[in-house]
């Protein structure tokens, strides 16, 4: 009776817990607390934080628990992560939802999207240096872009192993944007241009709405193949939208499916987090590069958007440069708070928009681009 | 091996420069197609119009005393808003309820729906019938 208690207590969690483990719930707990509370990203915290805390629950290994483990539940829903299949999803969701009527109404700002992932490519050049392999180094860059869905799948592609550290990075720093973003964006720009008031945007049509989907992916797949499975995905979903007679199809792409498949992937990104896996040297560096790529992108964005203005008429805000960095729609909100702090009547958010979701497109060509040079 | 060392070997410079280039490109193609689209929309959309527009100035430079120029009957806009719509109309099956056709309007984001569904009356593309519901004329 008394080796049967034994036995009992030394395969429970509060016998095999460790330090490791310990930390790893405190930081799930700390990504609950930040978009319950603080309203950060809650759609992705909130079950990212709870499969952190899942996933580091001490389990017997061999009892098919583990996310890590052949036949657990877990790990067949990791499979939807590792084998890139719930990316293409979360794009079309994104696809259903998004009107591109500002992009279509001043298609030069796209450049913005573009010159932000320039911190794609120096970041890693920067995970090169530290002696991260190619592989690696591409899924580390791609943090840069502020894609959640297109770092994973890239990483699923290049580096299944990094997954976790570079989920966990890619979207702790998306929540993060108000945070990050606006020290660089006031450090970058003078007050004068801050001020700066946009054009106004002429009116889109409907029928242009609905031809921008199958133009959008003859012309970028066409170029960069690799980019299929995030694109189309992207384009099929907003087509739906616009059609108006696939509107029931639209609905399902951005509500349950979309809904759906955020849950499993922020609860088994956070599963796979687990302590020993998770806490390493390798992870530190990660984050740190992470960060680095962030601030890269967001600097590429606002100086190319300063260099814009030496040839355009009519000067475009620096700070809309900033939303090139994606993270849909957080940093063009960004950018309507830096903006309105110099100026309240300046309304940006519409016009950030343009970059920001060009920026959604221009990463997912650099994850295109890298995986293709990868192959 | 690590530093400046590491990108060379590993040819980090040339993926660095060739994977920007190439976002570059894809972006700034995109964007040149889709600054040249609505102009190429406006020309098909109003091609029977600039079509009369011609024929008016051949016939008027064949006969000079003829001045009268024919306009179009609907703008462009309109137009595009009326084949959205009887796509729509196609969908909920004719007759149709106005507020239902409204409702599906506003829920597929199809512009100023009240003041297209007015416009498309008035032009008597949307006619009532006698049992409070509403045909589109073909």
């Amino acid at each position: 009776m008394e080796s049967l208690l034994l036995d009992f207590f030394h395969n429970t969690g509060y016998y095999m817990a460790d330090y490791r483990n310990v930390i790893m719930m405190i930081v799930g707990s700390t990504f609950i607390y930040l978009g319950i509370a603080k309203h950060y990203e809650p759609l992705l915290l909130v079950p990212i934080g709870f499969g952190i805390l899942m996933g580091n629950v001490p389990v017997f290994k061999g009892l098919g628990l583990s996310i890590y483990e052949d036949n657990s539940v877990l790990h067949y829903l990791y499979m939807g992560v590792k084998s890139g299949v719930y990316p293409p999803l979360i794009f079309m969701g994104i696809g259903a939802m998004t009107d591109f009527s500002t992009m279509l109404a001043r298609p030069v700002l796209m450049l913005l999207g573009a010159a932000a992932q320039v911190g794609v490519f120096i970041t890693f050049l920067g995970a090169l240096a530290l002696g991260f392999p190619l592989n690696e180094a591409a899924s580390i860059g791609i943090i840069g872009g502020a894609d959640g869905p297109t770092a994973i799948f890239l990483t699923a592609k290049l580096a299944p192993d990094l997954i976790g550290p570079i989920a966990v990075a890619a979207y702790s720093y998306m929540a993060l944007v108000p945070v990050i973003q606006p020290p660089i964006m006031r450090l970058l720009t003078t007050k004068k241009e801050r001020l700066i008031r946009m054009e106004e945007l002429r009116e889109v049509s409907k029928t242009e709405k609905m031809i921008f989907p199958i133009v959008g992916l003859l012309l970028c797949c066409m170029l960069a193949g690799a980019a299929l499975p995030l694109l189309g995905m992207l384009f099929a979903g907003n087509l739906f939208k616009e059609a108006v007679v696939t509107e029931r199809l639209a609905e399902a792409a951005r509500r349950p499916i979309l809904d759906a498949v955020t849950i499993l992937l922020g609860i088994t990104v956070g599963a796979s987090t687990q302590a020993d896996y998770f806490l390493t040297p390798q992870s530190v560096g990660i984050f740190v590069l992470g960060a680095c790529s962030f601030g890269v992108a967001t600097a590429s964005g606002l100086l190319f958007a300063k260099v814009m203005n030496l040839f355009l008429k009519h000067k475009i805000n620096p700070l809309i440069g900033a939303a090139g960095v994606s993270a849909v729609p957080d940093s063009a909100r960004v950018v309507q708070t830096v903006g309105q702090e110099e100026d309240p009547t300046n309304f940006l958010l519409m016009h950030a928009m343009a970059p920001n979701i060009s920026g959604v497109i221009g990463s997912a060509i650099a994850a295109g681009v890298l995986w293709s040079f990868m192959m | 091996m690590l530093g400046i060392q590491a990108i060379s070997a590993q040819n980090g410079w040339q993926y660095a420069f060739l994977g920007v280039c190439i976002v570059f490109s894809g972006l700034i193609l995109l964007s040149f197609v889709l600054a040249q689209l609505h102009k190429i929309l406006n020309l098909w959309e109003n091609r029977s119009s600039i079509g009369q527009q011609l024929r008016e100035r051949w016939k008027k430079e064949a006969a000079p005393e003829e001045s009268e120029t024919l306009q179009p009957k609907f703008s462009s806009d309109l137009m595009e808003s009326k084949q959205h719509f009887r796509m729509l109309v196609e969908r909920i099956g004719d007759p149709f309820a106005l507020p239902k056709l409204l409702r599906l309007a506003t829920k597929s984001g199809l512009h100023r729906p009240y003041a297209t569904i007015n416009e498309l009356l008035q032009a008597g593309i949307i006619l009532p019938d006698e049992d409070g519901y509403y045909t589109w004329k073909q």
